[in-house]
């Protein structure tokens, strides 16, 4: 499956995540925390991830979020359908994942055009050089930046 | 409510040597050798080797994992008081006898210069020391779920002395302090980070609630969670809640 040494998130990225530093920061945003959700062989499972991350989302009045991966691939089905259970539940959504040349959707849906890519090679490809691809904290605020515009295209209400 | 700041303590590491003991004191950290009796009936060999900032020009394995050493020492995930090592870290890197590498899609094996960018958000900067643990097992052991916990069970206990002394460091002595709350803005729109990780199996796992910040030790597998998802408060995830493999 699609988790390579350029994309792969090591337990230090974990700790020092741009993510939470650049969304922990933000005083336009009322932050309310993070949900890890992994990617289930099962397809049933994969089905019912997404929803319960909705459903969270939904319970919890959330206006807006960011879906991030740390692999591609296989994991893009997770992926864009956790995108399309959080947007039907009216909630506006972005991703970041890593396309560039070689990791082109295996699926896609209404929501792909709001999926950045977080690619930083020269080749577009898995580069096998550890930390290459990730995320950084540029990623993160274009990924702000855009919920942001999509949050007020959608005009979510703020309780 | 209970008090939700944290403040990480940050023991800034100049020097990394190699020494009878384990010890930490003005600025130097002294680790032992592996002694051959305590190592898994699967493994080969381990070899820990210290790289020097700007020596980077070594031969390694794949690189499994980059582990910040950090350890608890007041309070529970996400509030109180962490103490952690910069300047230093570890990076677990494995192969078998006969040179298979333990990867998932591409091994990052190679020349270290070359195989790991520097200065990255999960990435070693390049005035670090490196404690690079090399994992060899042996060529007939199957590269499974069940090996990956023993070889990263394996690398947390190697870390977990430096932890025990890093505890009783005192605060006072920090070279940085960091403090962090789960800041509310009210009125303004709500907003929530999602990470897919990986939990397919085998190699593909995330360990979440380790005992120590970026340990293992204690922790649950998402695989274990069937991959449902978990919440966390930004001082939860800030404080090391998840640990990677591979």
């Amino acid at each position: 499956m699609g988790v390579g040494p350029s994309t792969k998130e090591t337990t230090m990225h974990h700790f020092k995540d741009p993510l939470v530093r650049v969304f922990g920061n933000d005083p336009d945003i009322d932050f309310q925390g993070v949900i890890v959700v992994g990617t289930p062989q099962d397809n049933v499972l994969k089905n019912l991830v997404g929803q319960r991350v909705a459903k969270w989302l939904k319970a919890m009045r959330t206006n807006g979020a960011v879906l991030s991966a740390d692999g591609w691939g296989n994991s893009d089905v997770d992926f864009m359908h956790t995108m399309e259970c959080i947007g039907q539940e009216n909630i506006s959504i972005v991703g970041l994942k890593f396309i560039g040349k070689q990791a082109t959707f295996v699926v896609t849906n209404e929501y792909t055009p709001f999926v950045l890519d977080i690619n930083k090679s020269a080749s577009g490809t898995e580069t096998t050089v550890l930390g290459e691809n990730n995320l950084d904290a540029r990623d993160a605020q274009k990924a702000l930046g855009l919920l942001k515009l999509k949050m007020r295209a959608d005009q979510q209400k703020v309780d | 409510m209970a008090d939700e700041t944290l403040k990480i303590k940050e023991f800034v590491i100049k020097d990394v040597q190699f020494g009878p003991s384990y010890s930490l004191s003005e600025h130097k950290l002294v680790i032992p050798q592996i002694t051959p009796e305590t190592i898994p009936e699967t493994f080969r060999k381990v070899n820990v080797t210290i790289i020097h900032p700007h020596h980077l020009d070594v031969a390694t394995d794949s690189i499994m994992d980059v582990v910040p050493i950090s350890t608890k020492v007041l309070g529970t995930l996400g509030t109180g008081v962490t103490h952690t090592l910069t300047g230093v870290s570890m990076i677990i890197t494995g192969s078998n006898e006969n040179g298979k590498q333990i990867h998932d899609f591409g091994s990052s094996d190679g020349t270290l210069s070359k195989q790991m960018m520097l200065n990255k958000d999960g990435t070693p900067d390049e005035n670090d020391f490196i404690i690079m643990f090399n994992v060899v097992l042996k060529s007939q052991v199957v590269m499974d779920r069940q090996m990956m916990t023993t070889v990263f069970s394996y690398a947390d206990d190697y870390l977990q002395p430096i932890r025990e002394i890093l505890k009783k460091t005192n605060g006072r002595y920090a070279d940085y302090n960091h403090e962090y709350s789960n800041t509310v803005h009210p009125g303004k729109p709500k907003v929530v980070v999602i990470k897919q990780v990986s939990g397919q199996g085998t190699m593909y796992d995330n360990i979440l609630f380790p005992q120590e910040p970026n340990g293992i030790k204690g922790g649950i597998s998402i695989i274990d969670l069937n991959n449902f998802p978990v919440l966390l408060t930004p001082n939860e995830y800030r404080d090391g809640a998840i640990h990677a493999l591979v």
